[in-house]
């Protein structure tokens, strides 16, 4: 609610002679989105990542956004991301899901080229000024003291290189001691035929950084010709489609031809066979020390927690335009390769189907992400950040929004300027980095509409009233972006202006605004019956916001007001020193959970699981008292 | 926090004579104080929780103690506590409590004990406010009120009623941020129909609680029945008034009220006019009106009939059936209801038993009131969000809006005790829906 907390960087900013490098170690989705902010923010940044033809890569299904995800997706895209710009250009069906449940819910998705997508983020990636891609692995970390304290100076790349910076930004997925698991096969990897990053790993752990293993999976990829068709359902995408990013021009969208998935199912065949079969995963089978997701379980997981279930949606989703690639989104799964071909068979319209690719599990380390700041600066090592699945996130967005928040922050510190902190009721990202930073994750986190209590505020359709404004003050976003979000809110006052002086006689003589705030009354109708609102020529976009706007303003300034009475909770700080075990009274495991996690602020702390409402009451006379004898 | 450096004393038993009395003794000194002031015949004394025969001085004399030692962080403040269990005399037990404050001991501000307790995280909000209401009862009745708080009775009512507007959310939430094929998709008709049944709990809470409440004032009873059936009579019986009685119907118009003490509890008693259609105009029409308010308005209505008419079929509930002039009856009253007579005194003292019985008659304390008027005030809020929130459902409006309204209301009833955090909300919804493409 205010940057205030962390308004000074924890540690001061690097010598001169360092330069202004930002390192960023990764290509994927939130080394992509670090090393794109730090450059637009003006300093000079190196992305090293083991294959500069892998940028990009999406390691799992071929799809961008979703509930929840979909929001952070636009936020990307407001605060001057690449996500949103390449998911457009490259998207093969577009839907937005949760229609039908309010504009809150509402997350826009789409199925991409993978190949495409790859390639339009690096050709992004090359076209950046101030951004040079490194092809090498990183065998460590450069740490030097710095007034007492360890301070990161740069990276030890493959072959034995030294390559100096600023900071550092640490995006590397699941590749910390990566190890891929199919039935009892194991081998060393993070993704199929690639290495793995064990020095980072090691290093980590000797800076004093606690670690932990997290788990996730991916389902076998089909031969497109080998699929028959005809048993499954097919699945079209939203017959307008929408693009993710405010700076997409509409009228040349989508840019691709758009295609079908499919729909099939499992039956009480496949899980008969998964059940039979079951002591083979390598989670059953204890080999697995990991844990994996729960909103993304394995198929062998969704068989024994809901054994009542008689079938499981199966997605048949295109990986492109260009590839024989089908996705088999629902049956992630670790069973050997052989039970894999058996119990696949057994869904209407796979009886034949060839593999392309088993699928398989991996089990990674992660950071415990409560060692970190708001800004994603790590606070034992200064200069030190890191971003994405390292931090114990799942998706593609997530990854993404981290990168953005973590690379920009980088910059920031760099150039001594003050940081990007993002607050719970600005932005879903805000909600991201609060969440995390509070976490002792035991699963992969992912983002829910369900994790943001303002969800009512932080809507998909005014992402870039929110944060653009934020954005273009920092230097991430550009004058166009300003000018666009200038003429649609001018476009949407001058509309709303209109809805207060019409009247409706069908409805008493009512203003046009009084009518659209009943649930049954659309816009778009009200639009159609009058011509002076008609000839406003309004977008898509602009009536969907403006609608959304005047529906949910009760709803709104309730949750405004919700906001203004926590912000006193949000803002007040919790020394940094502050010594859990001498503070009187507070329960043994709201002792436990505050003393590791280490919350900044109050608010914070109310948040933490385990931690009650005394504990907090009894926090805040501690803090205040402190303040007061200060 | 400082750990707070005072030991505090105070008598833990009620003012007056009673049989024993305790005076309880919380911080770092209790155990010292209780060796300073006390011999005894165990050398361990005090060395380990448990209890301890010994003997008292208070400076001038002595007197039989028996010392519980309940040593920190394991007792009821989490500090070391001591009681001792004194001979229930009045001047002896202030002669014990002024030695320990010479001592060094401080005298205990009210609900010093249990602010202790709450902030050294032994109990929660709910419960500290039961156990204050219990340290400030003034009455045996007022402190099982309180103790029903305390052991909870309002909790486990705010709980299973929290459990099943979380249950009500989590459905909402799941559909909102899953794909209907994970969540085996909720139909708003389902989601209203499980609103209500909430909100008819939340509506009996309310009530229970109101009802609680209330008792802290003088709890109404009202006498009602036909014309002539002897109310006023029986009004003058039990209060030892004087209203007008007479054998015409309609004597009563305006509503008396005067104090009846019931089972020790100070009620008011109210004699209204009696209902009949025979008197629906002018000033008996008015009077008809007014009773009826009165009987709205009753803890307990006491349906009054003469002995010698059969008794009604049916009685509503918060109603006591009242067989009047049993004297008149020819033999015995069989039947329903207690049967009374206002001329020989029979059965009055029967229904006295009978008021208390049905009133529950349990007056709260001042403090017990003001807390019953919070969780009202908590309990009203959260009923108002999931009006609103059952209206948009049937309605058809945007489900987010509906998700919005139930965490309005849960968080009302949060208010009162605990708090769902989003990672609650998404335990339950993988604990019951297979998620996940």
């Amino acid at each position: 609610m205010d940057p205030r907390p962390e308004a000074t960087h924890a540690h001061a900013t690097p010598p001169a002679h360092l330069g202004a490098r930002v390192l960023v170690i990764g290509g994927g989705h939130a080394g992509i989105e670090a090393a794109l902010a730090a450059a637009r923010l003006g300093v000079q940044v190196a992305l090293v990542t083991m294959r500069a033809d892998r940028i990009g890569e999406m390691s799992c299904n071929p799809a961008i956004g979703g509930l929840g995800k979909g929001q952070l997706v636009r936020e990307i895209d407001a605060l001057g991301g690449a996500m949103g710009l390449a998911a457009d250009a490259t998207g093969i069906q577009f839907k937005v899901l949760g229609t039908g449940k309010g504009v809150a819910a509402q997350g826009p998705r789409c199925q991409s080229d993978r190949h495409l997508y790859r390639e339009h983020v690096t050709a992004l990636v090359r076209a950046q000024p101030g951004l040079e891609v490194l092809e090498s692995t990183v065998d460590g970390l450069l740490v030097s003291e710095r007034g007492g304290a360890p301070a990161v100076v740069g990276v030890r790349l493959g072959d034995g290189r030294e390559l100096r910076g600023s900071a550092v930004v640490i995006t590397t997925g699941t590749f910390l001691r990566a190890v891929m698991h199919t039935g009892e096969s194991q081998s060393t990897g993070g993704r199929i035929g690639e290495g793995t990053s064990g020095g980072i790993s090691a290093d980590l752990a000797r800076l004093g950084l606690a670690l932990g293993r997290l788990k996730t999976g991916t389902p076998p990829r089909l031969a497109h010709d080998s699929i028959d068709w005809d048993l499954t359902q097919a699945q079209p995408g939203d017959e307008r489609p929408q693009p993710f990013s405010f700076a997409t021009q509409r009228e040349q969208f989508p840019r691709l031809r758009q295609v079908l998935c499919h729909l099939t199912h499992t039956t009480p065949r496949t899980h008969e066979l998964i059940r039979a079969n079951i002591h083979r995963a390598p989670m059953y089978a204890g080999r697995i020390q990991g844990v994996g997701p729960r909103y993304c379980p394995s198929v062998e997981d969704k068989v024994m927690r809901f054994a009542d279930k008689e079938q499981h949606p199966v997605f048949l989703e295109p990986e492109g335009l260009t590839t024989e690639v089908v996705y088999v989104n629902g049956v992630s799964t670790s069973l050997p390769a052989e039970v894999q071909h058996e119990f696949l068979r057994t869904i209407p319209g796979l009886e034949r189907a060839r593999f392309l690719r088993e699928g398989y599990a991996v089990e990674y380390d992660f950071v415990l992400p409560s060692q970190l700041d708001r800004t994603f600066a790590t606070r034992a090592v200064a200069g030190l950040f890191l971003a994405g699945q390292i931090n114990g996130t799942s998706g593609y967005e997530e990854a993404g929004a981290q990168g953005l928040i973590a690379g920009a922050n980088a910059a920031l510190w760099t150039l001594g300027r003050a940081p990007l902190v993002l607050a719970r009721d600005e932005a879903y990202i805000g909600v991201l980095v609060d969440d995390l930073v509070v976490a002792q994750p035991t699963e992969p986190y992912r983002m829910f509409t369900s994790r943001a209590e303002y969800r009512l505020l932080l809507r998909s359709d005014n992402a870039d009233k929110r944060l653009v404004p934020k954005a273009a003050e920092l230097g991430l976003a550009g004058k166009e972006a300003v000018e666009r979000l200038e003429r649609r809110l001018a476009r949407q006052a001058g509309a709303l202006a209109l809805l207060r002086a019409l009247r409706s006689s069908a409805h008493g003589g009512k203003t046009l605004e009084e009518v659209l705030r009943r649930p049954e009354i659309e816009l778009a109708g009200l639009v159609a019956a009058t011509p002076e609102l008609a000839a406003l020529e309004l977008s898509h976009d602009e009536l969907a916001s403006l609608e959304c706007d005047v529906k949910y303003a009760g709803y709104v300034a309730r949750e405004l007001e919700q906001v203004a009475r926590l912000r006193r909770q949000e803002t007040l700080e919790i020394p940094r020193d502050l010594d859990y075990s001498q503070l009187r009274g507070l329960a043994n495991e709201a002792r436990a959970r505050l003393s590791a996690v280490r919350p900044r602020t109050l608010g914070q702390a109310a948040r933490i699981a385990g931690v009650r409402p005394p504990d907090v009451a009894l926090l805040a006379i501690h803090v205040q008292r402190a303040r007061g004898n200060a | 926090m400082r750990a707070s450096v005072s030991t505090i004393a105070a008598i833990a038993t009620p003012p007056g004579g009673g049989r024993r009395a305790v005076i309880r003794l919380s911080g770092p000194r209790a155990l010292e104080l209780g060796r300073e002031t006390c011999r005894f015949a165990a050398e361990n004394a005090l060395s380990r929780r448990g209890a301890w025969r010994g003997r008292f001085h208070d400076g001038v004399g002595e007197q039989p103690v028996l010392a519980l030692a309940m040593p920190g962080p394991r007792s009821f403040t989490g500090e070391d506590v001591l009681e001792l269990h004194l001979v229930g005399s009045p001047p002896l037990v202030a002669a014990a409590l002024a030695r320990l404050v010479a001592l060094g001991a401080e005298l205990a501000r009210p609900g010093e004990f249990t602010r202790r307790a709450f902030e050294s995280g032994r109990i929660d909000l709910s419960r500290a406010e039961g156990v204050l209401a219990l340290v400030e009862a003034e009455s045996d009745s007022e402190r099982r009120a309180a103790a029903e708080l305390c052991f909870g009775g309002l909790g486990k009512r705010l709980e299973a009623l929290r459990e099943s507007l979380l249950d009500l959310r989590v459905l909402c939430e799941a559909s909102l941020d899953f794909d209907e094929a994970d969540t085996g998709h909720v139909p708003l008709e389902e989601l209203v129909e499980r609103g209500e049944r909430v909100r008819a709990a939340l509506e009996e809470a309310l009530g229970w609680e109101r009802r609680r409440t209330r008792r802290g004032g003088a709890p109404r009873i009202v006498l009602a029945g036909a014309p002539n059936a002897g109310k006023s009579t029986l009004f003058n019986a039990l209060t030892g008034s004087r209203a007008i009685v007479s054998d015409v119907a309609g004597t009563t118009r305006d509503a008396l009220v005067a104090p009846w003490v019931v089972a020790g509890v100070p009620c008011e008693l109210v004699d209204t006019a009696g209902l009949s259609a025979d008197f629906a105009s002018g000033p008996d029409g008015h009077a008809q009106r007014f009773a009826k308010a009165e009987h709205e308005a009753a803890d307990l209505v006491l349906r009054v009939c003469d002995a010698r008419e059969a008794p009604p079929e049916h009685l509503p509930p918060r109603e006591l059936l009242v067989r009047a002039r049993c004297d008149l009856a020819q033999g015995p009253v069989g039947g329903p209801g207690v049967a009374v007579s206002a001329v020989t005194g029979s059965g009055l003292a029967e229904l006295e038993r009978a008021v208390a019985q049905a009133l529950w008659l349990q007056p709260a304390s001042g403090v017990a009131r003001e807390l019953g008027e919070r969780h009202v005030a908590a309990l009203e809020h959260a009923r108002e969000r999931l009006d609103e929130a059952l209206a948009l459902a049937r309605a058809r409006g945007p489900l987010d809006l509906v998700a919005e309204a139930l965490r309005a209301a849960l968080e009302r009833l949060d208010e009162i005790e605990g708090h769902a955090s989003p990672e609650d909300l998404l335990d339950r919804i993988f604990a019951r829906f297979c998620i996940g493409k």
